[in-house]
């Protein structure tokens, strides 16, 4: 992979459902190796442009380039470089989270099972129940495992605290950290959840409307968090750009 | 070394508020010179916080003089690091505390039921210590 070109380049993405206009000429980037969070309310966009990145859905308009490459023409290729966890585990109940890998290792030439059942060892993952079996958090976990034994250079996490209950969240925020490599692997985590946001994110950018509002780098962020509460710092600005779009 | 949650709601930085952790757990003697510190990516994921933050509370670390590098093999307490960090948790913490004083006093507090409840305190504190050592 060419290290200076951006995993993800979107140039005036837009995408319409009929006539609903869900993302409207969005330009957004992410830099290699860091961790973008991309706050937004439900409804905001969120899900559409993860959709887009896995190239599930195809953009009305504009330019969109994951890891230098057009997710739908080059589908096969761009999936195999990503990992992506989904807002709600969507594995096949019967089967186990050893199942999900078997299932998953022939599509990612990369996939060491060796790594998942090393990690799902450390992250506390049951590898013979079922995921019917499994609590929501147990199986956003093997979701992850599954996500990152390819040792994706881009992991998409879409909404991986939905529906959690606050130790569970606790519990899959730590497995996420635990999977960061900084410098190395580039993350977008969308949430609506500002605590989330200030606790993990090296940048932070906020979708409303279908359109990035605002974009708060690192340096900007620092700079914030040792002025106050960072989360209260964002809801206000939540609700400015709110108000300004 | 005991690592807990940083609070993102707190005035203290998420660095500052990891850079209290190190130094209180020094002061405290629950890790002494020459030990490792925890590895930026398990103090991180125990402090539900993102690496660079531990990476950037490592580095401030090693610029007050209380631990250091060494080439790839982790973050150790220097041998002046213990009385490094007393220092300067027993000067934050000083500070921190003639603040609430003077805040008490200036919303009616009277100095001597003040005074009375340190010495409580003190008492229990001390009382506690013994518990522990024997």
């Amino acid at each position: 992979m060419n290290r200076s070109c951006s995993p993800l380049q979107a140039v005036g993405i837009e995408k319409h459902f009929g006539k609903k206009v869900v993302l409207g000429r969005l330009d957004f980037e992410l830099p290699v190796g860091q961790v973008t969070v991309l706050l937004g309310r439900n409804g905001a966009g969120k899900t559409t442009l993860i959709r887009l990145c896995l190239g599930t859905e195809r953009p009305t308009g504009g330019q969109l380039r994951i890891l230098g490459r057009d997710p739908v023409k080059h589908a096969s290729e761009v999936r195999r470089r990503i990992g992506f966890v989904p807002d709600v585990p969507d594995a096949y109940d019967w089967m186990t989270a050893r199942d999900w890998f078997r299932f998953l290792r022939p599509h990612f030439p990369g996939f060491s099972m060796k790594r998942a059942i090393a990690l799902s060892d450390s992250l506390a993952v049951p590898l013979q129940t079922p995921f019917r079996a499994l609590s929501r958090g147990q199986a956003t976990k093997a979701m992850l495992v599954g996500a990152v034994a390819h040792a994706p250079e881009l992991l998409l996490l879409d909404e991986p605290f939905a529906g959690l209950d606050p130790l569970a969240h606790d519990d899959v925020l730590r497995a996420i950290i635990s999977e960061y490599r900084a410098g190395e692997r580039t993350v977008l985590l969308t949430t609506h959840d500002l605590e989330v946001a200030s606790r993990v994110a090296d940048r932070i950018a906020m979708l409303d409307g279908g359109r990035i509002v605002r974009e708060l780098a690192p340096d900007e962020l620092e700079e914030r968090s040792a002025s106050g509460s960072l989360p209260a710092q964002l809801r206000h600005e939540m609700a400015e750009s709110v108000e300004v779009g | 070394m005991d690592v807990h949650p940083i609070d993102p709601h707190s005035k203290t930085s998420p660095s500052q508020q990891l850079m209290d952790q190190v130094l209180d757990a020094l002061s405290r003697g629950e890790a002494s010179a020459g030990d490792r510190l925890p590895s930026v990516r398990s103090f991180a994921a125990s402090a539900l916080v993102n690496p660079n933050t531990v990476a950037k509370a490592y580095r401030e670390l090693e610029t007050l003089g209380v631990t250091c590098g060494r080439n790839g093999s982790g973050v150790y307490v220097l041998a002046s690091g213990v009385e490094t960090a007393r220092r300067v948790r027993r000067a934050q913490t000083l500070l921190a505390f003639r603040e609430t004083v003077l805040q008490a006093l200036s919303v009616g507090h009277e100095g001597p039921s003040l005074e009375r409840l340190l010495k409580q305190l003190s008492a229990n504190s001390h009382r506690k210590d013994t518990k522990v050592k024997s």
